[in-house]
């Protein structure tokens, strides 16, 4: 009876979006037209009860296995590749993380979707949305879902085909479609990593099932002590697939663009569910990287820079969606600050993922929430989304305006809500992490980057708050005399996930049920049974609290003092609104070098190798130019090499003879 | 090229034979109308030794006179043919080279064929080739009618196969020949000798003790019958040949069909 | 084979090579018509030759039948020559050479005539005959 619920349950989460891509893809131009949601809501709708099934039903009815904490539900599909001694089969596996993240990307995709019919409304591309979306969807669910890192790759790579789907979706618009490509190009060089981390873990492990090189602990030490490079050389390639898919530094340069994607997509790809890609991978592969304290470290530093630039980069931009992005650039900075703190012992590697895949989870929530709400402002403005040119909206949007307060404020931490917990998790973590003998000093740095940046993201995100909704009432031209406020599709969806986000924190975090749900995954070990850290969740709160003030006073009490700090630092200044002028850094470093290089490349093809070929090809040419004057076209001509031939033949009959 | 060191006259009359023409072709630019002497009596003089050179003296004076008349007019004709810039000429040239031919057809004992080709070439085809040249070219030899292409080397490379053909014949007789040379001489003169000077050859004043030649399997029942008689030959075609013939009657209508099919309608305006 | 009929053999081939050579060198197409005909002639020698050399009959059948396909190939030739004829106006071979790759340089094209020996009427010496009756109204080309 389990089993059966269990095969009926699994592959009912990656195959109703599947069927309602197809279904969308091909009937929705010439049947579904106006109606194409349809399929898409009822396929996710199916989707998210069999992801609640999934976590709620199956999972906690099956026994722990392997340490007696994991608990895993394996359905096979069929063998996909037998290739001498790798096999790849297609199965689908489902976990507690991976039970957590299909939870968390069906329900939040579901709300998008419902958004998503209201704010797509007339666009010629509406059928096309949706079967990209049902396609995203499915993508996800078979990346988590994956039982081997051969079908995680080709789904990491579809989730990145429909991120370039979407983000391109007006390809039309120049900007679209260049910002697709650079998304698609930066995250091939992550992909390159990962796709090289896999073949090391062929390689050296003889396999690439998650069963047999994430399970046992024997495997992996024997691997270690084998060769003791060859883990972290492996995390390492790994965790340049994550940085690629999930924006770290200098990898993200390619999200920012992506907000040129219609706003549902920026919500749902963007902020709550791909760019967490490479959260999830990491923290999948916590048994490797548990073997690789550095490159633990390493993770935490990116995490940490990343964290610091994309929150510096937020301050300054204008672009109300830019400003999210960054600030989601930023977040994911905090989730892989908090995966390396294994690094610091490990006792620290259980709350470390935790710490981590909590905030993924809470993140998911409150940065979908804003970026819909940012969505009904666009919608609402006309598509105008340049914060100076509206402000006071408060009144004419008021259930954007609630819903994107309460989504700023668990992001910025104030107490009680969403993120206030995870984000304390983190700071705890990295808490303790700095006490610890080894690298305490290191993780204590990252600990006051951290503040520091808890600190900016309260800031910048209350700024963007009171710049779009206080001050006096000023629309765009483009919105039409009155702007009006989200239709009932678009405002549900907003409210409840302000519900989520100001709750679903404080229901699973501080109870421990989501810490005690997620260690029965491979890898993690049950938590010690810890106490909330005051002392940090008063630090944070205090930082929060800070962060909206400076926000209030800066442009809100006295709309004077940013722009007084921003002539005495106009350098500073400059380069925050340059965005640290990364793209510029890459372009010099990275672009010209490999333009240098194709341009030498096509010299080479066009003037050596060409010219190789080219010479080869013409010597026939030349041979036969000569010979090809008998093909004179004359009978006379003919009938001359005719008769020559005759000679000749007699001549050597005669010496013969 | 030893059978040329031991004639060498009829080496020269190669050589002198190349010459004439070459002299008498017309060249790449435009030349007089006029026979040049010279060229004709190097010609002559080449076809002359060559003739003179292959040996094989007749018995029969007259014979031998025949023999030297026709084939020097029949080659001397087919160069003076084939030089000519007047084409009118040329078809006249034909003329007399195929009078010529015929005279050698009947020397070899073929009477009917003789007149045949007089009276189909003579008669038909260089009349035909007449009407379409003063057609088609009223205003006489034309700009391309004064040049040649590649007159030498085509020149110098048929006479290779010229000489080849000369060598190949002295060098390795015909297998036949060999085996009964003697029988076969005496055949020969048998049957070439009764009709000299003769235009008729009947069977009934053939020498009838002719010695029957060895069987020929393609031709049994007209094997006994005389070479070139008309009933012989008679016998031949209509009896061996009976379907060629009807064939070759069919392909005479359908090249006449295709000939009228072909030639431009006089409403097409074409001559 | 006696040495004479060699001697008839070998005007055959001399008749078939003269012929080849007229086909090969002149560009009137009437011209290499009737030069084929020669080669046949040669070879219609030769085979009454062979025929004798056998004592039999079927060397003249075959010239014959030889003689036939010539009159038939005379006939079409002729057909064919007035069509292309009536295309060019002109009975030069050197203007049907289409058959050639674009590339490929056609037959040169002949040199302006200079010689005095083409100049006028290209009938050249024929006798021309005295005018019987009235002097026709235009004057004969050439002026002589």
């Amino acid at each position: 009876m389990l089993e059966d619920i269990q095969q009926l349950v699994l592959w009912a989460i990656p195959a109703a979006p599947l069927l309602s891509a197809i279904v969308t893809a091909l009937l929705g131009k010439k049947v579904l037209k106006g109606r194409s949601h349809l399929p898409c809501w009822s396929a996710l709708a199916v989707s998210f009860v069999c992801s609640l099934v999934l976590l709620f039903g199956v999972l906690p009815g099956i026994n722990g296995t392997g340490n007696g904490y994991a608990r895993e539900s394996i359905v096979f599909g069929f063998e996909w590749l037998h290739v001498g001694t790798l096999e790849i089969p297609l199965q689908l596996r489902a976990d507690s993380m991976s039970a957590i993240m299909l939870a968390m990307v069906t329900g939040v995709s579901f709300l998008v979707s419902l958004f998503g019919s209201g704010y797509m409304h007339h666009d010629p591309g509406y059928p096309r949305f949706f079967a990209a979306v049902s396609m995203f969807v499915f993508s996800m669910c078979m990346l988590v879902l994956s039982n081997n890192f051969a079908q995680l790759f080709v789904f990491w790579e579809m989730v990145g085909l429909c991120s370039y789907l979407l983000i391109g979706f007006w390809f039309h618009k120049p900007s679209a479609a260049a910002a697709a490509k650079k998304a698609f190009v930066v995250n091939r060089i992550g992909d390159f990593g990962l796709i090289m981390g896999i073949f090391l873990i062929w390689t050296n492990f003889g396999s690439i099932d998650f069963l047999h090189v994430l399970s046992s602990q024997e495997v992996i030490s024997h691997v270690h002590t084998k060769s003791p490079h060859v883990i972290p050389l492996i995390c390492f390639c790994l965790f340049l697939g994550a940085m690629g898919k999930s924006a770290q530094f200098p990898l993200q340069v390619w999200l920012p663009d992506a907000m040129e994607g219609p706003t549902p997509v920026s919500a749902l790809i963007h902020a709550a569910t791909m760019v967490t890609a490479g959260v999830y991978l990491v923290a999948r592969c916590t048994p490797l990287f548990v073997m690789a304290p550095n490159v633990q470290m390493f993770v935490t530093a990116i995490g940490a820079a990343t964290a610091v630039i994309a929150a510096l980069t937020a301050l300054t931009q204008t672009d109300l969606k830019r400003v999210l992005a960054y600030s989601t650039v930023s977040q994911l900075g905090f989730m892989f600050m908090a995966l390396g703190c294994g690094a610091a012992g490990t006792e620290l590697v259980t709350p470390a993922v935790t710490a981590g895949m909590f905030h993924l989870f809470t993140h998911a929530y409150f940065k979908a929430l804003l970026f819909l709400a940012a969505g009904s402002v666009m919608h609402a403005m006309g598509d105008i989304i340049d914060m100076r040119r509206f402000s006071g909206l408060k009144h004419a949007l008021p259930i954007t305006h609630w819903t994107f307060l309460v989504g700023a404020a668990a992001l910025a931490g104030v107490p009680l809500l969403a993120g206030f917990w995870s984000k304390d998790d983190i700071l705890a973590v990295l808490y303790e992490a700095s006490h610890s003998k080894e690298h305490g000093l290191f993780f204590g740095t990252i600990l006051v980057i951290a503040c520091a940046t808890a600190l900016l993201t309260a800031f910048y995100t209350f700024r963007a708050y009171f710049m779009t909704f206080w001050g006096p009432e000023r629309f765009p031209e483009e919105a039409g005399d009155h702007p009006h406020e989200a239709t009932p599709i678009m405002a549900w969806p907003l409210r409840i996930l302000a519900v989520c986000a100001a709750l679903i924190g404080l229901a699973v975090g501080p109870t421990h049920l989501f810490a005690s749900y997620l260690h029965k995954t491979v890898g993690l070990t049950a938590p010690e049974a810890h106490g909330l850290h005051w002392n940090i969740m008063a630090l944070s709160t205090v930082i929060g609290m800070a962060g909206i003030g400076f926000a209030w006073m800066f442009y809100v009490a006295s709309p004077g003092i940013p722009v007084a700090i921003a002539k005495a630092m106009k350098p500073l200044y400059l380069v925050s609104q340059g965005k640290f002028f990364l793209d510029e850094i890459l372009f010099v470093l990275v672009v010209l070098p490999l333009r240098g290089i194709a341009l030498i490349a096509t010299l080479v093809d066009r003037f050596l190798i060409d010219g190789l070929i080219d010479s080869v090809g013409a010597l026939p040419g030349m041979l036969s130019g000569y010979l090809k004057r008998l093909q004179s076209g004359l009978v006379t001509s003919y009938a001359g090499v005719m008769w020559l031939g005759a000679v000749v033949v007699v001549v050597i009959a005669l010496i013969l003879t | 090229m030893e059978w040329f060191q031991k004639n060498p006259l009829a080496l020269a009359g190669l050589v002198a034979w190349i010459v004439g023409i070459l002299m008498l072709m017309p060249g790449r630019k435009a030349t007089s109308v006029r026979i040049p002497r010279l060229g004709l009596l190097v010609t002559a003089a080449g076809v002359v030794l060559f003739c003179a050179g292959v040996g094989g003296r007749g018995p029969e004076f007259a014979n031998e006179v025949m023999f030297w008349t026709f084939a020097v007019g029949a080659l001397l004709c087919g160069v003076l043919m084939i030089t000519a810039r007047n084409p009118v000429y040329g078809a006249l040239w034909f003329a007399l080279s195929t009078l010529s031919t015929c005279g050698l057809f009947l020397l070899q004992s073929a009477p009917f064929l003789a007149a045949a080709t007089v009276i189909v070439y003579a008669g038909a085809v260089i009349v035909t080739f007449l009407f379409v040249i003063m057609l088609a070219q009223q205003s006489g030899a034309a700009a391309y009618d004064h040049r040649s292409r590649n007159a030498i080397p085509v020149t110098l490379a048929s006479f290779v196969l010229l000489g080849a053909i000369t060598l190949t014949l002295h060098k390795s007789p015909p297998a036949f020949s060999k085996r009964d040379l003697k029988e076969e001489a005496k055949v020969e003169v048998a049957a070439a000798a009764p009709p000299t000077g003769m235009m008729m050859v009947s069977p009934d004043n053939l020498p009838k003790e002719k010695p029957a030649s060895k069987p020929n399997q393609l031709s049994l029942e007209t094997a006994k019958l005389p070479v070139g008689s008309m009933k012989g030959l008679g016998k031949s075609l209509f009896g061996d040949y009976l379907f060629a013939v009807e064939l070759a009657g069919t392909l005479l209508l359908v090249a006449c069909i295709g000939a009228i099919a072909i030639a431009p309608r006089r409403e097409e305006g074409a001559l | 084979m006696t040495p004479e009929d060699m001697r008839y053999l070998l005007v055959g081939a001399g008749l078939f090579i003269l012929g080849a050579i007229g086909f090969l060198t002149r560009r009137n197409l009437i011209l290499m018509v009737l030069c084929a005909e020669l080669m046949l002639h040669g070879v219609s020698l030769s085979m009454v030759t062979f025929g004798r050399i056998h004592q039999t009959n079927e060397g003249q059948a075959f010239t014959i039948f030889t003689l036939t396909v010539a009159a038939c190939e005379a006939g079409l030739a002729l057909s064919l020559v007035l069509a292309l004829y009536r295309k060019s106006h002109s009975l030069d071979i050197q203007l049907w050479s289409e058959l050639r790759d674009p590339d490929v340089p056609g037959p040169k094209p002949d040199e302006p005539e200079t010689g005095s020996g083409a100049t006028g009427s290209s009938y050249g010496e024929i006798p021309t005959l005295t005018v019987a009756g009235p002097a026709p109204l235009e004057p004969v080309a050439g002026g002589r």
